[in-house]
């Protein structure tokens, strides 16, 4: 798809242009898709009916940067100490690292928080964009 | 830039880069206690659920060892691993590892 068709089809999808080239059956199920998968909110709901990051949304990963993305950041609470780089780690040991979290096994507050609302496979896809099998 | 200010300078980096810790004891600890799981200088871990080691920051390499000598992380094989490193010793693999500079850790994706 080049640049001009995609914005065709961005303000088709808005209903601002009715002379997009694509068929309406198709141009109707990608609107829904994009009202589904985040054309209005990066929440999703999960069984207890709360609200977490839904894992189709296009910058999920961005709750990370801002603590782990930052070099020399260092936590503020309870103790200060850099917050470790994640970029690069093996997923497996992310995945374990929320899973520890989220189950209580590791206390760092900002963190249990965060993996509390993550469920597995959103700990997978984390894992998958920031980490590297180290062989 | 004066030459006083390029030393201090100086001094600040290498401090900051071994805050403290003794690297080269650090290497021969881990070549004794970490190296099976993690490998010599922290970048081959054997198993997929291990972290590397090499290149993370020296006081989290610090912080977590800690954790797991005092019992607040609990993985039953650190706690048996950490159990038997010092405080100081603690501080060597720490220094040893941060200092790697081979590492696929980063900051920035």
């Amino acid at each position: 798809m080049d640049s001009s068709s995609r914005f065709a089809l961005d303000f088709g999808t808005l209903g601002l242009d009715q002379k997009s080239e694509m068929s309406q059956p198709i141009l109707a199920s990608l609107a829904a898709a994009v009202l589904a998968f985040g054309g209005q909110t990066a929440f999703a709901q999960n069984k207890a009916g709360e609200d977490v990051p839904h894992p189709g949304t296009e910058n999920f990963h961005a709750q990370c940067i801002g603590c782990h993305g930052i070099p020399g950041y260092k936590t503020a609470f309870p103790n200060v100490y850099h917050v470790p780089m994640i970029a690069g780690q093996q997923p497996g040991y992310i995945v374990s690292a929320l899973k520890a979290y989220k189950s209580g096994d590791r206390s760092h507050p900002s963190m249990r928080g965060i993996a509390a609302s993550l469920s597995e496979e959103q700990m997978q896809k984390l894992a998958d964009y920031y980490g590297r099998p180290a062989k | 830039m004066s030459r006083a200010l390029l030393i201090v300078l100086g001094a600040l980096l290498a401090a900051n880069a071994q805050a403290s810790g003794n690297a080269e004891k650090g290497k021969q600890k881990a070549a004794q206690v970490c190296v099976a799981c993690h490998g010599a200088d922290g970048t081959k871990p054997s198993a997929p659920d291990q972290p590397v080691l090499a290149g993370q920051y020296y006081d989290y390499l610090v912080r977590a060892l800690s954790d797991y000598k005092n019992g607040r992380r609990t993985n039953p094989i650190m706690k048996g691993f950490a159990a038997q490193l010092s405080k100081e010793d603690i501080e060597d693999v720490a220094a040893w590892f941060s200092s790697q500079t081979t590492s696929p850790l980063h900051n920035q994706r």
